[in-house]
């Protein structure tokens, strides 16, 4: 047989194409990353269907590149080298939802529109990234891990055990999971460890080059029952971190994060672009978001001690920093800022990022939060030498585990048909820079990879053969990170 | 084959004549066991050796270039920091190359951003000391505050502490590693830079050749740095009191205290987890099983059993005590707070509060498991699962109905079901059940045990810590993953084909069943001719 007609045996008709037009929407994304035109687009309906799909595409040696979210900004999922496309939107099931374990387990294809509507219904929250797409893939993103805005909780990584297809077709669940006959055994799939080595590491910004991700268990928090969003106009930058260095060690608050006044614009920008500028000028250059909130019992008494905690610290040593309930210029932003820290961009609405100008390219590394207006001083000197104003760079800085580090985010908004070759200049150089300065780019994606892996000699080395192991036939998204 | 004369010149060369020797005095100082952890087992009898020679090491470099050289004259070899895991961190074959991490005992710390730097060579009270000298705490493994922060976090790294904290391998930053062949992989942050801050891969992370929930004791190469995650703690002095051995941290009572809960049962206990969790208060949570009690209350081994012969099996089923650790993190309205909140969760489920002294004796100050070797001379963990607390308490009860049958040699204990608590808020739980011997006796029937729990897990489909290095892998593999073996072997042929780092793990156990004649009739699993491997 064909491998055509063998994808279509495994698949059925309506899970399989290949007409231009429909390979065509695989070949790019919303990143500067090159297109790539795969041959053929399938959908299985579970793992059984992907460990096929791969057990052929090794018989005939044809890339795969799985693709679970309906909307990409990286290029991760572009075919570099062709092959066959594993849309994995079919396996959309939120398989079980553990409200005593505080656990939810999900398919890959599950979105963020889709996980947080189903547990909003029971009282449940995820702790999630800023606003991220709605059509997004959930378990994606936590592979890929992408940064809550919460910091408050000591255990961080929100992934727990999950099933794999590895690069070999071989279907395999991972920590306790990984047990005889899962789910149904005492086991919960609670552990992401084990068994033997911790496999999952593998997975986690593998960009799906290490294998497919059919499932997996993921920790959910229950809604607080009470919020207070807070708001500190920031004009010294370098200030507000030292704040944050100072309150967030004592566990205070929930979410929190720092955006300037475009990115912020961006947002909540009721009617965009036009309110946009309107907006920048009235915003702080930088504004602080805090969300203190009480929990499951007595709520009032929990927020009542965090206040007077922040209170003494703003009267005793922090001065200069107001935070309080409203931000001035924007009426009535809490409850819209709480919604949007707790939910993800509303479907159907253009997203935050290409609002502004219609595209955009974001730049973003883990750093210490001391050096991010050092960073913030290079990413200036380099958008001048493109011509690109610094007032117009959206700046997020989102601090991680106490803010003992943080992940500082650039997004260059651009006109998709003017502007992109600027951007890709602006981009490439930028990254160079700031990797030389010593800016830790984990998530190397499109040209970043090369970047990276070219000066972590050792890692990159020992990386291959982890990757020999799992994929001896370089079949899972090739041309990816440095394989 | 014993190390050769050449081979030892060359490696005297790399550390210099006083950091290395074959003295067999020496040597034998490296025993395992007597009084370690696991030890007096069949499984240390049979398989372990001592060293043929032991060297020390003072950076890196020099454990590259010794790993150079035992590959150059096929020297298996061991890597070793305190040697509390008992039997399976020592040598498990003649001549082998005992590579002592303790002269690398480098410490940074950055309070700002909560890490701190350690060498192999670090213990956990040198850390948990100047982590509490700043406003910060870490989780003493349950092995003790003597044992190696990166030995025991690549291998262990919880306590009752970790209610809060979590698992262990979140908090590993960036990483040293040195492959079997000699190779250095640096990880997290490292990877790119000399700052270790961050511990996540450039991409994928190959922190997950770390560990693997227990552990594979040292067989995919030697960890030489590590920084380690910090967490920051509430300001207050601890003030250490006593005259040892008799010493506790005497805690500041607005910001750190212990509150023992008498619970009606055992449902309340798990209960009262539950909705600690679910209002995220308090520092650290457990149950307390009766030896416990025992054990802290006695001042030696017969005064111990004075205690311990009064129990029964009604006593020890009735007993249902909870020990709760609140923090005052931001202020000592939190730990109001906090109280407020517990004494709810507790009055709601018919508990009540007994007065508890104002001291750490163990788990913040140093985990001391010395006292666990108190009652019969010999001990071990037949199991400590992380999975849900819904897992772990019908793991214990079914643990000790299965011990029954191997009660003697094992210590009577009433049909106490182990221990449990909560992890990471709620999101996990922990199970321990723990097994006693003299070791004076015939101890075949607690080798018996050990196995017969593996194939009890795979029967009724619980999770273990268990694989990898510490059961047969050719009985745990098939059943988990399932065939995880196939790929632990795979990684290990990969980075180490001679096996010449640590041999014969992760087929250790395996050997071990079919060396000892009195493992013979428990196989009945197949494997393999897995002596054919280097």
């Amino acid at each position: 047989m064909s491998i055509r007609e063998e994808l279509l045996e495994i698949v059925g008709k309506g899970n399989y194409s290949d007409d231009v037009a429909v390979l065509e929407t695989y070949s790019k994304d919303f990143s500067l990353v090159p297109a790539g035109m795969p041959n053929y687009v399938v959908k299985p309906a579970g793992a059984e269907e992907v460990s096929r799909i791969i057990t052929l595409a090794n018989e005939k040696l044809m890339p795969v590149v799985p693709v679970s979210s309906g909307a990409h900004f990286n290029g991760a999922a572009i075919p570099r080298q062709g092959g066959i496309i594993l849309d994995l939107s079919r396996m959309n099931k939120i398989l079980e939802v553990d409200g005593l374990n505080r656990r939810v387990r999900v398919e890959a294809g599950v979105t963020w529109e889709q996980l947080t509507r189903e547990l909003g219904k029971n009282g449940f929250r995820m702790i999630m990234p800023l606003l991220p797409h709605p059509r997004r893939s959930v378990v994606t993103d936590y592979l890929e891990r992408e940064i809550p805005t919460n910091t408050v909780y000591d255990y961080g990584e929100p992934l727990q055990s999950m099933e794999v297809v590895w690069p070999t077709g071989e279907i395999f669940r991972m920590g306790s999971a990984s047990v005889t006959g899962y789910p149904d055994s005492p086991s919960k799939g609670g552990n992401p460890s084990g068994p033997g080595i911790d496999f999952y590491r593998f997975l986690q910004g593998a960009q799906g080059t290490m294998g497919v991700v059919t499932w997996a268990n993921l920790k959910i928090e229950y809604k607080p029952k009470m919020d207070k969003v807070l708001f500190a106009p920031v004009n010294n930058l370098s200030y507000a971190i030292d704040f944050l260095y100072r309150v967030l060690k004592q566990r205070i608050g929930q979410e929190c994060l720092i955006l300037n006044n475009i990115d912020l614009a961006a947002i909540i920008a009721s009617d965009a672009p036009g309110d946009i500028d309107r907006l920048r000028a009235v915003l702080p250059p930088w504004t602080l978001i805090m969300v203190i909130s009480g929990m499951q019992r007595r709520p009032e008494e929990k927020i009542q001690y965090e206040e007077e905690f922040l209170g003494n610290v703003l009267r005793n040593e922090y001065t200069e920093i107001s935070l309080t309930d409203s931000l001035p210029g924007v009426p009535g932003l809490g409850k819209k800022m709480l919604s949007l820290l707790r939910e993800p961009w509303p479907a159907g609405a253009t997203y935050w990022k290409d609002r502004y100008r219609g595209a955009c390219q974001s730049l973003f590394f883990i750093s210490r939060p001391v050096m991010a207006p050092w960073f913030i001083d290079r990413m200036t000197e380099v958008a001048v030498g493109y011509d690109y104003p610094a007032s117009d760079i959206g700046v997020y800085l989102q601090p991680i585990e106490h803010n003992r580090a943080c992940r500082l985010e650039f997004n260059l908004f651009y006109e998709p048909d003017s502007d992109m070759e600027v951007i890709r200049g602006l981009y490439r150089e930028a990254a160079r820079v700031l990797l030389d300065e010593g800016a830790l780019f984990t998530q190397p994606y499109g040209e970043l990879a090369a970047m990276v892996y070219e000066r972590a000699g050792g890692y990159t080395a020992a990386l291959k053969r982890v990757k020999k192991v799992f994929d001896p036939n370089n079949i899972m998204n090739p041309g990816n990170l440095c394989f | 084959m014993a190390i050769s004369k050449e081979a030892y010149c060359v490696l005297e060369s790399v550390v210099g004549t006083g950091y290395i020797t074959n003295d067999p005095v020496l040597c034998e100082g490296y025993r395992s066991g007597p009084g370690g952890y696991e030890s007096s087992t069949g499984y240390e009898k049979v398989m372990t050796r001592i060293p043929g020679c032991v060297i020390m090491p003072r950076t890196t470099e020099e454990v590259q270039k010794i790993v150079r050289v035992c590959i150059r004259y096929k020297i298996p070899y061991v890597p070793y920091s305190t040697g509390f895991y008992g039997p399976r961190s020592h040598p498990h074959v003649e001549d082998a190359l005992l590579i002592d991490m303790k002269r690398m005992d480098d410490f940074e710390i950055d309070e700002k951003h909560l890490y701190a730097v350690v060498g192999t060579g670090v213990i956990y009270s040198q850390l948990q000391q100047e982590a509490l000298d700043r406003g910060c705490y870490v989780v003493v493994g349950g092995g003790g505050a003597q044992a190696s922060v990166v030995a025991n976090l690549i291998g262990d790294g919880w306590s009752p502490l970790s209610h809060r904290i979590g698992l262990p391998h979140r908090r590993i930053l960036g990483t040293e590693l040195v492959l079997p062949d000699g190779e250095l992989v640096r990880m997290g942050s490292l990877a790119l830079q000399d700052d270790p801050f961050w511990g996540d891969g450039i991409g994928p992370d190959l922190r997950g050749l770390l560990r693997g929930f227990t552990g594979h004791r040292g067989f995919l190469g030697i960890v030489t740095k590590m920084a380690v995650k910090l967490l920051p703690f509430q300001p207050e002095k601890l003030e250490p009191t006593g005259i040892s051995p008799q010493t506790t941290l005497q805690l500041p009572e607005k910001r750190v205290k212990w509150i023992n809960f008498t619970m009606p049962d055992k449902d309340s206990m798990a209960k009262a987890m539950f909705e600690m969790s679910k209002a995220e208060i308090g520092g650290a949570v457990t149950k307390v099983p009766v030896f416990w009690r025992a054990i802290a209350k006695a001042g030696s081994k017969e005064e111990f059993w004075e205690l311990w012969s009064k129990e029964n099996e009604e006593s020890i089923r009735n007993f249902h005590l909870l020990r709760v650790l609140l923090i005052g993190f931001a202020s000592e309205a939190q730990m109001e707070y906090e109280e407020r909140v517990l004494t709810d969760i507790i009055t709601e489920l018919g508990g009540e509060a007994r007065r508890t002294r104002p001291t750490d004796e163990s788990w913040i100050k140093n985990a001391d498991s010395a006292g666990m070797w108190l009652m019969c001379g010999g001990y071990v963990s037949v199991d400590y699962v992380i999975e849900t607390l819904e897992h772990a308490i019908p793991h214990g009860v079914n643990y000790a109905a299965l011990k029954k049958n191997f009660t003697p040699p094992l210590m009577p204990d009433y049909g106490d079901p182990g221990w449990f608590q909560s992890f990471e808020l709620g999101h996990q739980g922990y199970s321990e059940f723990l097994v006693y011997w003299d070791p004076g006796e015939n101890t075949d029937g607690v080798d018996h045990f050990y196995l017969e729990t593996s194939k009890e897990n795979i029967r009724k489909r619980f999770y273990t810590s268990l694989l990898g290095a510490h059961q047969p892998i050719y009985l745990t593999g098939p059943a988990y993953g399932p065939n995880y073996h196939k790929w632990l072997l795979a990684i290990k042929d990969e980075f180490d084909p001679g096996y010449i780092c640590h041999p014969p793990v992760p087929l250790a156990h395996d050997h071990f069943v079919q060396r000892a004649e009195w493992m013979k009739p428990m196989k009945d699993w197949e494997s393999p001719d897995f002596t054919s491997r280097p």
